[in-house]
């Protein structure tokens, strides 16, 4: 379902010849300001360099890359645009409409699990007095909306029409974790449109995001309950991500799950199939529970309530919420109807599966061998095939298991040595002890390994192995810096 | 000279010569199906040579007979037939001793052979096919190395040859008997044509299934019941304690009630010899005339069932002997493999309950050891985690669409720890808990996923399965083995 996402970023292999062409012709200085600047003034080109790093050389710089996107003018040295567009950024460089002088920008806030960010200028004045374009509201079905952007196929600003064809509740492919409402439009939305507003009635009704491969002519783009929440949230300083109960619900059509739970046959109410260990429902709801109603809106059994005449799931509730805000709950326990309230609060354990950017992949190289910690990135970049390790990634945050290991570690290299030549059959498999002390997280792994005294020899242990994985630490110091010097390494761990 | 051409002559008629003892089998085969175990999949038909052994016997693999529900004896010549059963059946060691049904019909126009003495490595060896017409096909290979081979069941490993031959590939499949100076000296199981090369089960085991089988009670090759893994590696040999001039074999599961639990080995010994012979550091050990062999048939190629053998272990870096009598493997929490078994299952209101063995997770197709179900994959390859309170990992399949069963449809691979508060044991106890009449109605069915929890209406689900019954499905459970 994911897959068929595509983002609709500009990699920079498909523009390197439109820039080649710019060479040639003179470049002018600023370009006067049109008379009368238009909101076609106030939509941006952004050009990207980036580094992505490789979680599989985990040591070395990443890739070197970039490309282009879109960008609009919303406020005072605010620009919009995609959290692709800008993620893993090392130069951000806009240009206005007309010109070709390239502006320093940085990125202020990024929300990677609703795929927008808001960047400014380090010097906004040659903007000025451009207009700021409006956040409207929802558009309806069959309405036209114009896509404004610098997508391939050009140098210039391109406009197109298209018909609001569908509004759902659908993936969000940047972060490969996140689901909300999608506005589904039949314009021709192409590479480099990404983070290009999408205009009716001079409104912004929504934000160019992504394409669909398995489908033509279909675009998709952030609507604005998701874009105004993101700009609420930012509007304290700092991005909380959405929020969420911390459950698992299961519906209750079953006339004797219903009996058994004390309830008539009138279709309200949802189970608590699950509550997610140290989630906001920890200790409010228990498994078991059935929840009749959210901040007053009755549940039907199937999750389900209906907001303003549209049926939605009751998870809309939470998805409009901020962290430290209150939800209200009206549940049957063991037959007793009970009114709880929860404060939603940042879960970040629930990142692991979630694609991390901006981030430095942290591991240990220990003669020969490399310990990383799990997460989405990782597992992309190694595709896992050891049972537990599959088992302990799906079990991760739904049993709690980041209460005993914060990281999982995983041993995912073992660098060709002499000292490391029988040592091949571990990769892939998750840490469980290091010379007796199960392991929490990668820093702790490191320390044990690098402890001041060590054993003869570190027996490091796997979760589902037959065998420990056995290092003579008399041949660790030599090791070290002969393997480190032979795969290019100038660092033996990177813990932050 | 003179002396020795007159004894030949003279021994010739006595002598059966090898195309007199061979039988073509044609069987038929049919499976259960993994999805729908109440349900048989479409027959196919296997077909291979055998021997006439003595006393009306005939001597074939486990594969011609395994899971069959047809068996049928044909003349060299495809002229004459007569239906055969199945007397004793080795899937492991993959032999198989077939009898005549009813009469002996063309049987007693044939001579039986009788069995060789062990071979030697470079030993020449004849390999047998039939012609079209009934014409015998010999071709002459050669012993290139004594090994213990897996030729049926996967992972059971008993000893055979590596024969290099270069065979003409017949209509029949690579069930073949090999003869040796006119006698039967084993079993090819497989051809490979590139290569040359073709894998035989050998006289030994052979040999002794025959005696095992004499009593017409079949009992089976002994097992210590252990997982091991090499010491190859230095560092875990330093970590060990393992000295430079030993061998051995780091054990790294002991099943419960095995013959190795039961002499007392334990998880991380490290096996040094096995019966007087050393075990080196990949397992193998040197036998006196076939070389070396890998050690399982140290404990399966000779002892028989109940004889004592000793181990001498290293454990905790100090040396021990134990000694370990000898024993069937114990039944394991998986079976590994279900011939002639029809699965266990068992239908309520709708739920499909089935014990989970490994033919169930193979038929999740070819990436199943990693795309099945994680849950039962989990089992499979821990059962240690497991095997507390049970006998058998008892699953719910499935899910058939039923009034009983609304808003159940999606579940799936459910691994079942309890019904109405008492522990599942294996499917028996489920259908005897479920016989049992709730105090509310309701069944309470408690599992390893989400929901954790399912109810099941009794009346309702009583009345949905005598409905089932009408609708045509033939059977709402098996337990043990099909009648």
């Amino acid at each position: 379902m994911i897959r068929t996402f595509t983002r609709i970023f500009l990699p920079l292999v498909l523009c390197s010849a439109l820039s080649a062409q710019l060479k040639d012709s003179p470049v002018s200085p600023d370009s006067p300001l049109a008379p009368q600047p238009t909101l076609y003034d106030s939509v941006v080109k952004i050009e990207v360099a980036t580094q992505v790093p490789d979680y599989r050389t985990p040591w070395n710089s990443g890739r070197f890359s970039g490309g282009t996107g879109t960008g609009f003018i919303i406020g005072p040295n605010q620009i919009l645009t995609n959290a692709h567009v800008v993620s893993d950024n090392r130069r951000l460089l806009v240009t206005r409409r007309g010109s070709s002088r390239k502006h320093v920008a940085r990125v202020r806030h990024i929300a990677h699990d609703c795929d927008l960010a808001l960047i400014e200028l380090q010097d906004f004045k040659p903007f000025e007095g451009l207009p700021y374009l409006d956040i409207g509201g929802m558009p309806t079905l069959e309405s036209r909306v114009s896509a404004i952007g610098y997508p391939v196929g050009g140098e210039r600003l391109s406009v197109t029409q298209g018909v609001v064809s569908r509004i759902d509740f659908s993936s969000y492919s940047h972060s490969r974790a996140d689901s909300h409402l999608v506005i589904q439009i039949d314009a021709a939305i192409n590479p480099g449109n990404s983070g290009g507003p999408v205009v009716q009635d001079g409104k912004v009704v929504g934000v160019a995001f992504q394409g669909n491969t398995q489908a033509d002519n279909v675009g998709y783009i952030i609507p604005t309950p998701v874009v105004k929440r993101f700009l609420r949230d930012i509007s304290d300083g700092n991005y909380d991500h959405y929020m969420d109960l911390g459950i698992s619900p299961f519906p209750l059509f079953n006339p004797a799950m219903r009996q058994a739970y004390q309830l008539p046959a009138d279709g309200k109410g949802v189970l608590v199939a699950n509550v997610v260990p140290g989630g906001p429902a920890d200790g409010i709801l228990e498994r078991g529970d059935v929840l009749l109603s959210i901040d007053g809106n009755a549940i039907d059994s199937a999750g389900n309530i209906r907001i303003a005449g549209e049926f939605v799931d009751m998870n809309e509730i939470v998805e409009r919420k901020f962290a430290g805000d209150k939800v209200a709950l009206t549940l049957i326990r063991k037959g007793k109807t009970l009114d709880k309230e929860l404060t939603l609060k940042a879960f970040p354990y629930s990142r692991i599966y979630s694609i991390q950017y901006e981030e430095v992949p942290r591991y240990s190289f220990f003669a020969g061998l490399v310990f990383q910690p799990l997460n989405l990135n990782l597992f992309a970049s190694f595709k896992f095939n050891d049972r537990r390790l599959r088992q302990i990634f799906a079990d991760y945050v739904s049993r709690g298991l980041f209460k005993k290991m914060e990281d999982v570690v995983v041993l995912t290299r073992v660098e060709n040595d002499r000292l490391t030549t029988r040592m091949g059959g571990f990769t892939g498999m998750v840490v469980s002890k290091v010379n007796g002390k199960e392991i929490k997280n990668l820093r702790q792994l490191h320390e044990i390994l690098n402890a001041p005294n060590p054993p003869e020899y570190h027996a490091i242990e796997f979760n589902g192995g037959n065998r420990p994985l056995v290092v003579p630490n008399s041949e660790v110091p030599a090791a070290q810096k002969r393997i480190m010097a032979q795969v290019g390494i100038t660092k033996a761990a990177q813990l932050d | 000279m003179k002396k020795l051409s007159f004894a030949l002559l003279f021994l010739q008629p006595l002598m059966a010569t090898p195309e007199d003892s061979l039988v073509r089998i044609n069987s038929t085969i049919q499976t259960y199906s993994a999805s729908q175990p109440w349900e048989k999949t479409p027959p196919r038909s296997r077909r291979g040579l055998g021997t006439l052994l003595p006393g009306n016997r005939i001597l074939t693999t486990a594969a011609m007979a395994a899971d069959s529900i047809y068996i049928e004896l044909q003349s060299a010549d495809s002229t004459k037939t007569i239906p055969a059963k199945v007397t004793a059946i080795d899937y492991e060691a993959n032999l198989a001793l077939l009898a005549p049904d009813a009469e002996l019909g063309f049987l007693t126009e044939l001579k039986p052979t009788v069995i060789a003495p062990p071979a030697k490595p470079d030993d020449e060896i004849e390999l047998f096919q039939l012609e079209t017409n009934g014409d015998p096909l010999s071709t002459t290979g050669k012993i290139r190395s004594m090994e213990l081979l897996s030729t049926f069941v996967s992972g059971r490993y008993f000893l055979g040859y590596v024969v290099k031959a270069s065979m003409q590939t017949s209509g029949n499949s690579f069930t073949l008997p090999a003869f040796q100076k006119q006698k039967l000296i084993g079993i090819l199981t497989s051809y490979d044509s590139k290569d040359q090369i073709c894998d035989v089960i050998s006289v030994d085991i052979i040999s002794a299934f025959l005696k095992d089988a004499e009593n017409g009670n079949y009992e089976g090759f002994p097992s210590l019941g252990i997982a091991i893994t090499t010491t190859e590696d230095p560092h875990f040999r330093g970590w060990l304690k393992l000295p430079e001039n030993k061998g051995g074999l780091y054990v790294t599961r002991v099943l419960p009630k095995g013959s190795a639990a039961k002499a007392g080995m334990r998880k991380g010994d490290v096996i040094l010899s096995v019966s007087g012979f050393a075990i080196d550091r990949r397992g193998y050990f040197e036998h006196p005339d076939y070389g070396k062999l890998f050690w399982p048939h140290l404990v399966r190629g000779g002892p028989v069932m109940g004889s004592k053998i000793p181990i001498e272990v290293l454990r905790n870096g100090k040396e021990k002997t134990i000694e370990a009598t000898l024993q069937k493997s114990p039944s394991p929490l998986v079976p590994g493999y279900l011939y002639d078994e029809a699965p266990p299952f068992l239908i309520k209101g709708g739920l499909v309950f089935q014990e989970l063995s490994r033919p169930y997770l193979e038929a999740f197709g070819k990436d199943w050891a990693t795309r099945g179900p994680l849950n039962l994959l989990d089992v499979l390859s821990s059962p240690e985690d497991y095997e507390k309170g049970r006998r058998r990992v008892v699953v719910l399949t499935r899910v058939v669409a039923t009034e009983a069963t609304i808003g159940y449809d999606r579940l799936a691979s459910q691994i079942i720890k309890s019904v109405n508060g008492k522990p599942i044991k294996g499917l028996p106890e489920l259908a005897k808990s479920l016989e049992t009449i709730p105090k509310n109605g309701i069944h309470t069915i408690e599992t390893d996923k989400e929901p954790y929890q399912i109810f099941l209406d009794q009346s309702l689900s009583d009345r949905v399965d005598q409905d089932f019954v009408t609708r045509g499905l033939p059977s709402l459970k098996r337990l043990y083995k099909a009648e």
